[in-house]
């Protein structure tokens, strides 16, 4: 049988032959652990590719799924209905554990939309646009130039008030730009939800831009807070 | 994962590092990174105005050991040649010279795009005609 990798297609439950699709976790009628092999993590919670959801309908979906695959619940089927029960598991906790964070479930969907984000798609030459903004490369580049200066003072036993400040200046500046760009994924992912294919690709693109600006930008932060952390001052 | 011998020698004796003065119109200043893994990458390179030979090259790299010695070697490979000739570069070599391993592929991606960015930038400066490619690597 031909199946698209994005499409759940009609199968029907090995145990009672009741139509369901090759994405079920459990037969909704007699209850029986199904292969699940084609199920995004969406279609694992029964849920249409939306960056908006409610977390906790998510969390109490995900609770009553764990119990209801929960390999312990298997230990007396047969090998295969184990190795579902297992396979489902890992797949319901994936699930979880990624569309429960915004930023993650941001990832994924892009992931579903074929569209490559992070390292796939880094520094390529053929991708130009997907480069940094110049702007933002000047003042990585300018903050790491300080963070070296201020750690080499460290490491000689000096710390320099003055580059203190303009560190824990840097900080609040870069959390700040952490801030809006969180508030423009959340914008564009209510555009995405609501939106045409048109709209959506738009969107998609821009969130992508949004998330490797967002990646710097956490890095920053992270090293900053490193050498202040050890900073004597 | 282990870093080939010849990464941890640009490591640990990065050639060409430091900055030239980026008004001179001698001097093309490229600035590129890779957000995932917080790296920027400024490469710089002095052109004789007379033969368009690259005399002295440039660079200072915050990011992996993988980042720095892809742009070492960079900073080495352009030296002594023309324009023309470094943006024959390929990321490629740059892998093969290093060895890198796959999920490194990317730091020879930003030092190849370096050297284009800097080119494209003493392009701008001095009037040259450019490459459609190289326009829009400097673009950013």
């Amino acid at each position: 049988m031909a199946t698209s990798s994005t499409t759940s297609v009609p199968a029907a439950c090995w145990a009672c032959n009741a139509a369901l699709t090759d994405s079920a976790l459990l037969c909704p009628a007699c209850n029986k652990v199904q292969p699940g092999s084609g199920a995004d993590y969406f279609q694992v919670f029964g849920l249409e590719r939306r960056l908006s959801l409610d977390v906790e309908a998510l969390e109490r979906e995900f609770h009553r799924l764990s119990r209801r695959l929960h390999p312990d619940r298997f230990a007396r089927a047969s090998a295969q209905e184990q190795q579902w029960s297992l396979a489902n598991t890992a797949l319901l906790n994936d699930a979880y554990r990624t569309l429960r964070d915004p930023l993650q479930r941001t990832e994924y969907l892009l992931k579903l939309t074929g569209l490559k984000i992070g390292e796939e798609n880094s520094g390529s030459g053929k991708a130009p646009d997907r480069q940094p903004p110049a702007d933002l490369l000047e003042e990585v580049f300018e903050l790491n130039m300080q963070l070296e200066e201020m750690r080499m003072n460290q490491k000689m036993g000096e710390d320099d008030p003055t580059l203190h400040r303009d560190l824990t200046q840097a900080r609040t500046h870069f959390e700040s730009l952490l801030a809006t760009v969180d508030n423009d994924l959340t914008a564009q992912g209510a555009i995405w939800d609501s939106g045409d294919a048109a709209a959506q690709e738009k969107a998609a693109n821009a969130m992508a831009a949004l998330l490797d600006r967002r990646r710097y930008l956490r890095n920053l932060v992270r090293d900053v807070n490193e050498v202040l952390s050890t900073a004597t001052v | 994962m282990a870093y080939s011998d010849k990464v941890i020698d640009h490591y640990n004796n990065p050639r060409n590092v430091g900055q030239m003065d980026k008004s001179s119109d001698e001097v093309g200043t490229g600035l590129v990174g890779a957000p995932e893994c917080g790296d920027v990458m400024r490469l710089q390179i002095r052109v004789n105005p007379e033969t368009q030979v690259i005399e002295e090259a440039k660079f200072k790299t915050f990011g992996c050991g993988s980042a720095i010695a892809s742009s070492s070697l960079a900073t080495e490979w352009v030296k002594g040649k023309t324009v023309a000739e470094a943006l024959e570069i390929k990321n490629t070599d740059i892998v093969k010279e290093l060895a890198l391993p796959p999920v490194k592929i990317h730091c020879s991606v930003l030092a190849e795009d370096a050297i284009r960015a800097a080119i494209g930038d003493w392009k701008k400066k001095n009037g040259v005609a450019e490459t459609a490619e190289a326009v829009a690597v400097a673009a950013h």
